[in-house]
């Protein structure tokens, strides 16, 4: 994971339960007890070694992205000012709005089935959670979390070559048919590097759907088992509900880890072939440095940027609401 | 609870088959390093004659030594520095709730979703004007910001549940504001700022897209930008290439397994909280 | 409720500062000096022609996968042992992604390039006029380094010299003789027609004809497909157009019944069937494992197949329509150049110029890159065994130069054609996504937007 996944919990000044009971202002009288104009310039000094750091790392090439958007630049000579130009371009050029649309298909492989294999899992081996078989499961799962996805992308490119073990394994159930190099291939190459995505995300979804149904009491399946209930609707009543929270979760890292994908695609296809697989991050990359069309990768990056927060907050509301 | 026999079983053929999906292709990725360099394995065959050789081969031409070296150095530069800021600004946010502290919070929550290509083309000529280009510092000074929204965050909820009476004990003691901070409220954290020790690490270590943009010497370069090198490099010798992948996994494998537990807790934390 | 107004107020002032900070550009990004290609005004002699005698360190930045360069800096440092050489490596996709920036921001003594011209543009790239005057290098064939001038309003072929060569390469077709002679291919195909026979030979053997590299961003088949533009038309017009002259279209009649005939190729299943995934290392595996009868590729590769396969490859230009008609070829100096801020310029050029002037260099450019030395038209040449096929591929320049057939490579019109334009194209093509006619024109409308803009 390249990037710190949202947060799950929007309401982050809502005092947290256990706390509940302290009033707000006890507290901000009992931190104020020095003289509290000094007490506030400290404050705020506490503050200012990691404000500077994020003002100038973050917010300001934030700023000159969408400054840089508004004009025609190749990087190095002079720039001419084109206002909206860029946008009217990406909006318009099929290899520019192409490879969202690519990302927008890549949500499918990087969350949906993730999330819905997760849930399987975790429902099936929930009884035997604690066994040893689930503990060294636990480890290993998790390993693709860990690796680099460079080292993910060149892993499942060897794989998915055209006699790299994929194949292989067909070949040797008897679908020799239907071998291909999966990566060089019109229709199978997006779906393929969307797998590559799945495989990183299961363990995490399973894991985290997993811890959450550790906590759901045990006397609620007790109850549908007294009323005749079957695993299905034991599923779909209990267990679901109950993993509102973790299933929020996993859609919006595994979402934003769609949206923003790039050393993956990097790796393993370059965005071929044709532009099958050309995703918005890699696009920036290719149109700021190897075409040096700055300010048009400065368009694309706002959109991307702009498209991340359109996805993300909705998904978030909705949780917040099923909270309140 | 008893769980049913039937159910018992399933639920360990899914682990199972869990599992092999995962190391499936790590064993593909092994067996394919032992084949001849050059040569084009089909699948998962073991050779008839392992070159156990390519990994030493591997070491070598990667520079394995120095490039681990390079990963421990950025890391390093990264963790330390944005554990102790962003512990200070978590303070100051969650607990003394400076004036304006929800705005701060926002501020640093609207970073939370960035993805880091949005903001890829200015940081370039931002570190070029700097001077760093092609340095390791390239990497370490953006890297702490991007990863401020998040260590902001997750030290703030940390911060947020310490109870007011600490820091008004410590004070009847008569420390001023920078003590109660050192010796009372660090201490308490150490297992929020241990989670987020390992999932900085990690972040730092696997970081690709600011490596293949600002440093293009793979000797200065985190463990996953050299690996993209490495392929550059020698992506026309397979096996060599499932070598050289393997033995720069192999540093954070070895961590994981080490450390596994606290590995597991803190990213499901991380993306529970965070 | 006072007192919490007053703290947004703060809050407020602190985040209105701060943003005056980062907004402190609020003009045009960039320099604010044009840089256009300056012809050099300065006399030869101002000029240094050795490496000196101090200690110094070349940063050098190289393609992967071709040992020549790398022999020759090594042989350089052993004859100059001041000299030591940093080279750097990547794939050649990479280095044109990578050329721009690496020139100006971390700018190398000796670079291998692709195309010059957006280089030359933005001012990154050292004019070496005077060192060709100071050396002579005015006085090899003009044909030579044509590829590699740059005029005053940017279009390639004439004006100043911006890059040199370490070997003039020259691409065919390979073949694999004990395949050939499976088909009862015993030599050469003399035309087009004899040349698709074999193929269709090939197909009914269940051999594969050609297992070409066309996957990632590698277009491979750019390769055939320029070798049937010119066996269908004439070469000028498609230099004019890789050199960006004025008007130059690719979408041609000629041009057109080239591309038909790869999609009949295509359609025929003369191509592996998996061309789209294959890199040209795949290729090169796949046909020394004798699993491919043709590949359309470059001398560069001749010393490496006299030492695999000795004995089993041939090699011929493509063949014309008509029998005896002429030949041509894509044929470019692997083009290096100097960083216009490189930290030793002068000894980058002495290097240049030994490398095309020293007996033992153009020894290891023949053997190792098996393609023919830049330089003089009466320099050393080594002497080559017969039956090799560096032998045939030096005796087909010649061919070359005595029927003017030289192309530079379609994919170096501009710098990001190639992996934007011709590779997604002929991938598509592959895929039977797109047409002929809709693919040239594709090509057409992306070259013009790339020098627009």
């Amino acid at each position: 994971m390249s990037q710190p996944p949202a947060p799950s919990h929007p309401s982050w000044d809502r005092p947290s339960p256990h706390f509940g009971s302290r009033a707000v202002g006890a507290r901000r009288g009992g931190v104020h007890k020095t003289s509290p104009r000094r007490g506030r310039w400290i404050g705020y000094l506490f503050v200012v070694p990691a404000l500077a750091f994020y003002l100038v790392f973050v917010i300001r090439p934030i700023f000159l992205t969408v400054q840089y958007s508004m004009y025609d630049w190749n990087g190095v000579t002079r720039a001419t000012w084109v206002g909206a130009g860029n946008y009217l371009k990406v909006f318009a050029d099929p290899t520019l709005y192409g490879p969202v649309l690519n990302a927008f298909e890549l949500i499918i492989f990087f969350s949906f089935i993730p999330i819905t294999l997760g849930l399987v899992t975790a429902a099936t081996v929930r009884r035997i959670a604690e066994s040893r078989l689930a503990g060294l499961a636990r480890t290993i799962v998790f390993i693709p979390q860990v690796i680099p996805l460079v080292a993910a992308g060149i892993i499942w490119s060897w794989l998915l070559a055209s006699n790299g073990l994929v194949n292989q394994l067909l070949r040797a159930i008897g679908l020799g048919g239907i071998t291909k190099a999966w990566l060089g291939d019109f229709g199978t190459a997006l779906p393929a590097v969307g797998m590559i995505g799945a495989w990183v995300q299961l363990g995490l979804c399973t894991l985290l759907l997993l811890a959450g149904m550790s906590k759901i009491d045990g006397s609620l399946y007790e109850a549908a088992r007294l009323d005749g209930a079957g695993p299905l609707r034991e599923f779909f009543s209990i267990t679901l509900p109950s993993l509102r929270q973790e299933i929020v979760v996993c859609v919006t890292v595994t979402v934003i880890a769609a949206l923003s994908s790039f050393d993956i695609i990097y790796i393993s296809t370059q965005g071929g072939p044709g532009n099958s697989t050309l995703v918005p991050g890699l696009q920036i990359f290719y149109l700021a440095f190897s075409e040096n069309r700055v300010g048009l990768a400065s368009a694309l990056a706002v959109t991307l940027m702009v498209l991340v927060l359109a996805v993300v907050l909705p998904i978030q509301l909705l949780a917040r609401e099923d909270n309140e | 609870m008893i769980a049913s026999k039937r159910e018992t079983v399933i639920g360990r053929i899914l682990l199972i088959l869990l599992m092999l999906w995962t190391l499936m292709p790590f064993v593909s990725l092994f067996v394919t390093a032992l084949h001849k360099s050059g040569s084009y394995p089909a699948g998962v065959e073991w050779p008839a004659d392992p070159q156990w050789g390519n990994f030493a081969l591997a070491f070598q031409s990667a520079q394995m030594g120095a490039l681990v070296w390079s990963s421990v150095q950025i890391v390093l530069g990264v963790v330390p520095i944005s554990l102790v800021i962003a512990t200070m600004a978590g303070y100051a946010i969650g607990h003394l709730r400076v004036p304006g502290h929800k705005l701060l919070l926002l501020l640093f929550v609207f970073g939370l979703t960035l993805p880091f290509e949005g903001i890829i083309t200015p940081l370039y000529y931002q570190i070029r004007d700097f001077g760093l280009l092609n340095t390791r510092w390239a990497i370490i000074l953006p890297l702490i910001g991007l990863f401020m929204p998040f260590s902001v965050y997750w030290m703030r909820a940390h911060f947020v549940n310490m109870p007011a009476e600490l820091s008004e004990a410590a004070e009847v003691d008569g420390a001023n504001r920078w003590q109660i901070f050192w010796r009372v409220h660090v201490p308490l954290a150490r297992p929020a700022l241990s989670s987020l020790g390992i999932l900085l690490f990690l972040w730092t270590w696997n970081q690709f897209l600011l490596t293949v943009v600002l440093v293009n010497d793979p000797l200065k370069r985190t463990a996953a930008g050299a690996l993209g090198a490495f392929q550059g490099q020698w992506g026309t010798d397979i096996p060599l290439l499932c070598a050289g992948s393997l033995l720069i996994m192999a540093p954070t494998l070895l961590v994981f397994f080490i450390f596994q537990r606290q590995f597991v807790a803190a990213l499901l934390q991380g993306s529970m909280k965070g | 409720m006072t007192h919490n107004l007053a703290r947004k107020r703060t809050a407020l002032v602190a985040l209105a500062a701060s943003g005056a900070f980062l907004v402190n550009a609020c003009s045009a990004p960039g320099t604010t000096t044009e840089s256009t290609p300056q012809a050099s005004t300065q006399t030869s002699a101002s000029v240094q022609t050795t490496c000196g005698t101090d200690n110094i360190t070349m940063k050098g930045y190289f393609e992967t996968g071709f040992p020549l360069p790398k022999a020759l800096t090594d042989e350089f440092t052993k004859q100059f042992p001041n000299v030591t050489w940093d080279v750097r490596e990547d794939q050649f996709a990479v280095i044109t992604q990578n050329a721009l920036r690496v020139l100006a921001d971390d700018p190398p003594d000796l670079m291998r390039l692709p195309s010059i011209q957006q280089a030359v543009k933005a001012g990154v790239l050292l004019n070496l006029d005077e060192y060709a005057t100071a050396y002579g290098w005015d006085k090899w064939p003009a044909s030579q380094l044509e590829q590699l001038r740059v005029n005053s309003a940017g279009a390639r072929g004439e004006g100043s010299l911006y890059a040199q060569g370490l070997n003039y390469s020259l691409t065919g077709v390979f073949y694999n003789k004990d395949l050939a002679a499976k088909i009862g291919m015993t030599e050469a195909p003399k035309t087009l027609a004899e040349l698709d026979d074999a193929l269709a030979k090939a197909k009914a053997a269940g051999i594969t004809g050609i297992a070409q590299f066309n996957g990632g961003a590698t277009g491979g088949l750019a390769f055939p497909l320029q070798n049937l533009m010119a066996a269908y038309g004439e070469t000028a017009p498609i230099n004019d157009w890789i050199f960006q002259k004025a008007g130059a279209n690719i979408n041609t009649e000629s041009n057109l019944k080239a591309v038909q005939h790869l999609q009949k190729w295509i359609k025929a299943g003369y191509f592996a069937d998996d061309v789209n995934s294959l890199d040209y290392a795949a290729m090169m595996s796949r046909f020394t494992g004798g699993k491919s009868l043709f590949i359309f590729d470059g001398d560069w590769e001749s010393g490496n197949f006299d030492k695999t396969m000795p004995g089993k490859v041939g090699f011929f230009l493509m063949p014309p329509l008509e029998a005896g008609g002429k030949q041509a070829a894509m044929s470019a100096p692997l083009t290096f150049g100097v960083s216009a801020k490189a930290a030793h310029p002068a000894c980058a050029a002495f290097f240049l110029n030994w490398v095309a002037t020293n007996q033992t260099a153009r020894e290891i450019t023949v053997k190792i890159g098996g393609s023919h030395p830049m330089g003089a038209q009466d320099a050393f040449m080594p002497e080559v065994a017969k039956d090799t096929v560096t032998a045939q591929t030096l005796a087909a320049g010649t061919k070359i130069g005595v029927d003017n057939g030289g192309m530079d490579f379609i994919a170096n019109a501009t710098s990001s054609i190639y992996p934007k334009s011709w590779t997604p194209n002929l991938q598509k093509l592959v895929a039977g996504e797109v047409e002929p006619d809709a693919l040239l024109k594709s090509v057409q409308t992306d070259y013009e937007s790339q020098i627009k803009g």
